[in-house]
């Protein structure tokens, strides 16, 4: 491809930039932290404005260079630039540079204010490149570095031995999802020769291995069963991390890739995605409900979201022909899927940078029980939040009504039994919504912290209030310029009779599940679920325990017993053994273990000679 | 050739030989030093110059600075001709760095008997850049030994614990593996009856007249579990978690960084080539140890160690079983993937010997169940170990991942469940990695450290361990940003030796 398309160098500012300043800081401003945050959060600006320049401009386009080749393997980096970039990419600027400004104050006083913006700086350009990549071997090599940025992030507090934790079990659970991500590109390599998004869009074997490979990715990183323990444990990591990785944008990267490489779904990968997903949101939803954790309870929250999202992707396949004439699938999932991705980094972005606002202003209080009353003392952190509540609910009108409605709709027409499941679903992520809003916000304050709670500074409240118009505005696709229309033109929307049942079925749920939190949780020290009714709120503890239980105990009982058993076998056996036996077979050669005494350079230098007297011997043999 | 008025490669070889020689004739320890930062560099500055230079150079016979001086014995077809192709370049040039690091670390480091160190470690040095710009088979076994008997000898005399009994394993298994690769290479010689242990006369010469199939096989079966031995390939490994527990740093660095990848390099530059129908037979047998063994049954060892020291030897295992994969594959992108993958490695493991010597001179232990929240105090240390670690797990912006990808790339082709048993590992390098560095770092400290910084309080790096961790860090961190540095003169060898029809050539 020698034509080099205008638009070429502000994509590649937009991906090195961030880069550019990771390392500035690592080598230089280190122990600069105030220059550190503004040149990361320059940075951060500059992307967002250059984000929107690219999407809107409207210059749609992909360029690629080798970057290794061996043999008849090749290995490019490219840019594809077309809307589903775009549409990323906007979310990716907006939101990153709201978490960096939310940072400037939340982490003001942080030790190690330096390395947590150099990590954001190396986040913003690793979750660049996957939005831009044009063949999947770059999405896997952004993809492992966005978990390492979230590593960093994660331990950004390493000194607590929790946090510490954290980030090694995000990162090695990801881990776990990207070898079956990683036999995936490499199976999808040699089963179709090319591995570049747009070539497998005009041409590609029909494979259900594939799709699922690549599917464990996404599994990883979006949280997805039975991969989901990582994501409630990084909410170690600073509360803006949170927001931009743990929500809005790393774990949904999982829904893009998958977005991606909607060309190489069948119908059993779709189904299969399809469960996952519904599965998986139903599950986060029970858990979501005992949480005590403010930022517990809006990862739950978040797995569940991804959920909804997964499934749509699943949810949406119709059959059409290709230009062979073969029946091929076109995931219609991806309008649905993505539109849901765009309103929920909005609106959860909103509400962890709300819980951010409130820890800081409770200082460092993070239980909810211990709160309370802050409507009064937070306003601004209370009016944003609420709306972000009212989004994520599907309260009529804001951003999630609509996405959420696209969801169900979905799923109505292809599913019922999946359809059941999210609308109950629904129900659930109201009542455990509502129920965190009342306990942090009405009533009384039930802590010292919290009666001396106060609204943070400027750059904590400009991102609250940019988020919370997003927020509302973000579910009127005729908003949205028309350079995404390559998206969201694929968003489903019902019609007739559907469309009233899809309201009426949503408005319900929602009623059903916010009214029922109000009415049920007093404003009080005590959850009331577990007081009420200990057995059903024991039951959703176990549940959210479960898999932690299964996977420590592989951890500690099988996996370390094994390697410690392993271990044995080696110092006895090998190591005893044959080293014994060579020893012997040494000593019966007649050189005498004796000389191999240490140290004793002469045995060395016979040991050598001996070596090259044979060579030589053989060599005058021959000639 | 080059327009230098001397062969630098040559010079590359004597430069450190010199020094050591001038130590030994008792040159005073001040200017014992300053030569050594001479005995170092002028290899490392070499290295750097044939890197940039490479593709510029003029060719001949695929090798860049060929170069043939009589040796005397060149009735035997024995020459010491030097030169560069796209597989040495690259290991040429890993020799030249991790010397210079390592050697930059053993002259700061305040050893006992400093002098006789650097002398020894200026041996090995000259041994090495002798190893990978030999074009005659002969040097480059003589090569071998001669950086081989100085790690002997430093395990012995500067090792620590266990030191007598690993010195006398190493010994065993290393001249061991060492017979029966010579072994190996005189079969081939004799076998051959090309009359020539050079290696482009024995290219050419086998290719018009190719050797049967069986006596390929059983001469690639001395080949491979001879430098199999040396390499570490399962069950025959453990020489080196020991060996390099014990070993003083520079030496650890110097062995598991360069030496080592010896067996590797004889494999992929003399027995594959030469040898085509070879690895066929052994190829399976070869792939099964390799990825049940050394990645799998050694990674889960790693996983369970305490010692520091152990973990980054018995990482090392692991990691070439990788290598091993990619030579089972018999292909220019498996060949390609190990070259790469020796280097990542080579840079990598020397980082971590290096930092893990730094971090026991702050703890004064390299047990990590006594250490913990060492990154509060030395945050610099702590963000080089942990870059450390990333890249030998594999990261990518690191050399390492070009190798593992390769390779497993590579590996699809030959067997995809043996691929996803390899994949399999790159879990289990994340978490004997990670849990290193947490254990390490991160977390309060324990009491044991506490006792210990109490008394002596750490200081974070100094610029004595900064500076070679620097010059490995930016190689990992260049090569893994920038892999066709490496990858573009490689495929042009590769290309030459896996294009040609070899396979179908022998009767």
């Amino acid at each position: 491809m020698h034509f080099v398309p205008p638009m070429l160098l502000p994509a590649l500012w937009v991906l090195l930039l961030p880069l550019a300043s990771a390392a500035l800081i690592a080598l230089f401003l280190r122990r600069s932290g105030g220059a550190a945050a503004a040149l990361s959060t320059l940075v951060a600006a500059a992307i967002a404005g250059l984000a929107l320049t690219l999407a809107l401009q409207g210059d749609r386009f992909e360029y690629a260079c080798e970057w290794l080749k061996l043999g008849n393997f090749s290995l490019s980096l490219g840019i594809k630039f077309d809307d589903l970039a775009a549409l990323m990419l906007t979310i990716v600027g907006i939101v990153g540079l709201c978490v960096h400004v939310f940072s400037l104050g939340y982490l003001h006083d942080d030790a190690a204010k330096a390395r947590y913006f150099g990590g954001l700086s190396i986040f913003m350009f690793s979750m660049i490149g996957i939005v831009l990549a044009d063949n999947l071997f770059m999405l896997f090599i952004f993809w492992e570095l966005v978990g390492f940025s979230s590593y960093l992030l994660i331990g950004h507090w390493h000194e607590k031995q929790s946090a510490a934790d954290a980030a090694k079990k995000a990162f090695i659970v990801n881990r776990v999802g990207d070898f079956g991500f990683l036999l995936g590109i490499v199976m999808c390599y040699w089963a179709n020769g090319t591995v570049n998004l747009t070539e497998l869009g005009a041409h590609h074997v029909f494979s259900t291995a594939i799709p699922l490979l690549l599917f464990c990715g996404a599994v990883g990183k979006s949280a997805q069963l039975p991969l989901q323990v990582w994501l409630p444990d990084a909410m170690e990591g600073p509360t803006p991390v949170s927001a931009l990785i743990h929500a809005a944008t790393m774990v949904a990267a999982g829904i893009y890739m998958l977005c991606r490489i909607n060309v190489l779904m069948v119908p059993e990968a779709l189904n299969v995605i399809m469960w996952v997903g519904t599965v998986t949101a139903l599950y986060a939803a029970l858990c979501a409900i005992t949480q005590r954790d403010i930022k517990k309870v809006l990862a739950y929250s978040t797995l569940s979201q991804l959920g909804y999202m997964v499934a749509a992707f699943g949810l949406g396949s119709t059959e059409a022909l290709n230009g062979e004439g073969k029946v091929v699938l076109v995931a219609t999932g991806v309008g649905a899927a993505m539109f849901h991705l765009t309103t929920h980094a909005f609106f959860k972005a909103l509400m962890f940078l709300g819980s951010g606002s409130v820890i800081h202003g409770c200082h460092h209080e993070q239980d909810i029980f211990k709160m309370g009353g802050l409507r009064k003392k937070m306003p601004l952190t209370f009016i944003t939040f609420t709306i972000g509540v009212l989004a994520i609910i599907g309260f009529p009108y804001l951003a999630g009504f609509f996405s959420k409605d696209a969801i169900l709709y979905l799923s109505f027409e292809h599913n019922k039994a999946v359809f059941a499941v999210l609308a109950f679903t629904a129900v659930l992520t109201s009542f455990y919504m509502v129920r965190l809003w009342k306990l942090t916000f009405l009533g009384e304050p039930r802590s010292a912290e919290a009666s001396h709670a106060h609204e943070g500074g400027i750059t904590l409240t400009a991102p609250l209030l940019v988020l919370a118009v997003l927020a509302v505005l973000g579910g009127y696709i005729g908003l949205y310029p028309h350079a995404y229309a390559g998206v969201l033109e694929l968003v489903p929307e019902a019609h007739g009779s559907a469309h009233t049942t899809i309201f009426i079925t949503s408005l319900a749920v929602m009623l059903i599940g916010a009214l029922g939190a109000y009415g049920f949780y007093r404003t009080a020290a005590t959850d009331t679920l577990q007081e009420k009714s200990p057995g059903v709120f024991g039951l959703l503890v176990a549940l959210k325990e479960s898999f932690d239980a299964v996977y420590n105990y592989y951890v500690a009982k099988i996996q370390q017993r094994f390697a410690l058993l392993l271990n044995l076998i080696e110092q006895l056996f090998i190591s005893g053994l044959i080293i014994r036996g060579l020893a012997g077979l040494v000593a019966g050669v007649g050189i005498g273990a004796r000389m191999l005494q240490v140290g004793n350079l002469n045995v060395y230098v016979y040991w050598f000679l001996f070596g090259l007297v044979l060579f030589l011997a053989c060599v005058l043999g021959v000639s | 050739m080059s327009q230098l008025p001397f062969d630098p490669l040559l010079l590359s070889v004597v430069a450190p030989l010199a020094v050591a020689a001038a130590i030994a004739f008792g040159l005073p320890k001040r200017w014992s030093v300053l030569l050594a930062y001479a005995g170092f560099g002028v290899p490392a500055l070499i290295a750097l110059w044939a890197w940039i230079d490479y593709s510029s150079a003029a060719q001949a016979h695929g090798y860049a600075y060929l170069v043939r001086h009589s040796t005397g014995l060149d009735g035997l077809g024995i020459s010491l001709t030097l030169g560069l192709n796209g597989i040495s370049l690259p290991l040429f040039v890993l020799a030249g760095f991790v010397g210079l690091a390592a050697g930059l670390y053993a002259i700061r480091s305040g050893a006992e008997r400093l002098k006789l160190y650097l002398m020894l470690l200026l041996i090995m040095q000259g041994g090495l850049m002798g190893v990978f710009a030999s074009v005659d088979i002969f040097f480059f076994y003589f090569f071998h030994e001669l950086a081989l008997i100085p790690t002997f000898i430093m395990i012995g005399v500067w090792g620590g614990r266990d030191r007598n009994y690993a010195a006398m394993k190493v010994t065993i298994y290393l001249t061991a593996g060492a017979m029966l690769s010579l072994i190996g290479l005189i079969a081939l010689y004799v076998k051959s009856g090309a009359d020539s242990f050079d290696l482009i006369t024995l290219r050419a010469y086998l290719a018009a007249h190719p050797l049967g199939a069986t006596v390929q096989h059983n001469i690639f079966g001395l080949l491979l579990f001879g430098f199999g031995i040396l390499v570490s390939l399962w069950p025959l490994h453990t020489w080196a978690p020991l060996g390099y527990g014990a070993a003083p740093s520079s030496a650890a660095m110097l062995h598991a960084g360069v030496l080592k990848k010896f067996g590797l390099y004889g494999l992929i530059q003399v027995a594959l080539p030469l040898l085509p129908l070879g690895v066929g037979g052994w190829a399976h047998t070869l792939a099964w140890l390799a990825v049940i063994g050394n990645v799998l049954v050694v990674g889960f060892i790693t996983i369970a160690q305490r010692d520091l020291k152990q973990m980054i030897g018995y990482s090392s295992v692991m990691h070439m079983g990788y290598a091993f994969l990619g030579i089972a594959c018999y292909s220019a992108v498996g060949a390609g993937g190990v070259v790469l993958m020796m280097v990542a490695h080579g840079f990598s493991v020397a980082l971590l010997f290096l930092l893990a010597t730094s971090i026991h001179h702050r703890t004064h232990t390299f047990d990590m169940g006594e250490m913990g929240g060492l990154a509060q105090k030395t945050p610099v240390l702590a963000a080089f170990f942990v870059a450390a670690t990333l890249a030998s797990i594999g990261l990518p912006g690191f050399a390492n991942f070009w190798g593992e990808l390769s390779i497993f790339v590579a590996l699809w082709k030959f067997s995809p469940l043996i691929t996803a048993l390899a994949v399999a590992g790159v879990i289990i390098s994340a978490i004997y990695g990670l849990r290193s560095v947490a254990r390490v770092f991160f977390g309060p400290a324990t009491d044991e450290l506490n006792r210990v910084t109490t008394a002596n309080p750490p200081a974070d790096l100094s610029w004595s361990e900064k500076l070679p961790a620097l010059i490995l860090l930016a190689a990992l961190l260049f090569v893994g940003f920038w892999p066709k540095s490496i990858s573009t003169p490689l495929n042009a060898t590769l290309d030459a030796v896996y294009s040609a029809p070899a396979r179908s050539a022998a009767p």
